[in-house]
């Protein structure tokens, strides 16, 4: 079971440049949602999903060309679920580039509910033989 | 008793809910077993159960006189399957980006 989501992405142009293009709403928008987002801390903003749905986001963290992060909630989860998701993004500048992490966490209580996985088997089996015991 | 279906998601809100699948993550219990471990009726721990029971993450047995719950799988991969529809979507996103930047690249360079 993943307890997050992480991704490395390299590309050549400088960190000053990729921090753009996911801190400028109408570069986001290219190639991510269109959205009100804003660099401040504390700034409430959405993703407007294709379908019209909203993703409920509060900035977390902003260091100019290095360090960005946000709350991320689907509008559907917003009253439903009990977890928080966050989104942060680290640009490190490498030889020729940069070097881009993606990580998205904060599914830790699924995890907890999942890594009970390894003993469903013995409670299948567990079950197979209560249901061996005749019905009276 | 009121047949609620909830999403995986509205299933897992529920901290009883969620005590009671630890619960039931040692060993199969019947609903009075369980039942002892909470300060709420007999009727509302069915409820509860019921409710999980019709998002799949339980399977509800009659033995003899007793009704056995057991976890089951179908609900927890639901909740999988949401982590991995992400994993999906970022790196569909940033293809995107990258190719977008690469675009860019290419234009500065003519």
């Amino acid at each position: 079971m993943k307890k997050e989501i992480k991704h490395t992405f390299y590309f050549t142009q400088a960190p000053q440049e990729v921090w753009d293009y996911l801190t400028k709403p109408e570069l986001m928008e290219q190639w991510l949602m269109p959205s009100d987002f804003e660099p401040v801390v504390g700034h409430h903003f959405r993703f407007t999903n294709p379908n019209n749905s909203f993703v409920v986001c509060e900035v977390l963290d902003v260091k100019p060309f290095t360090d960005l992060a946000y709350v991320w909630k689907n509008d559907w989860a917003v009253t439903k679920t009990p977890y928080t998701s966050k989104v942060s993004w680290t640009l490190t500048p490498i030889d020729g580039g940069t070097e881009l992490l993606l990580v998205h966490s904060g599914f830790e209580l699924f995890k907890d509910l999942l890594a009970h996985n390894s003993g469903w088997m013995f409670l299948c089996n567990k079950l197979g033989e209560l249901l061996k015991v005749p019905k009276k | 008793m009121s047949t609620q279906t909830l999403d995986a998601f509205q299933v897992i809100a529920d901290p009883s809910r969620r005590q009671m699948m630890q619960l039931l993550s040692k060993d199969s219990m019947t609903i009075n077993a369980l039942a002892e471990n909470f300060d709420m009726s007999r009727p509302a721990v069915s409820k509860h159960l019921k409710i999980m029971y019709n998002a799949g993450f339980i399977s509800i047995k009659d033995i003899g006189r007793e009704r056995y719950c057991t976890l089951k799988q179908d609900g927890f991969e639901e909740l999988q399957k949401f982590i991995n529809y992400f994993d999906k979507f970022w790196i569909s996103k940033l293809k995107k980006l990258e190719s977008l930047l690469n675009a860019k690249a290419k234009e500065k360079q003519v």
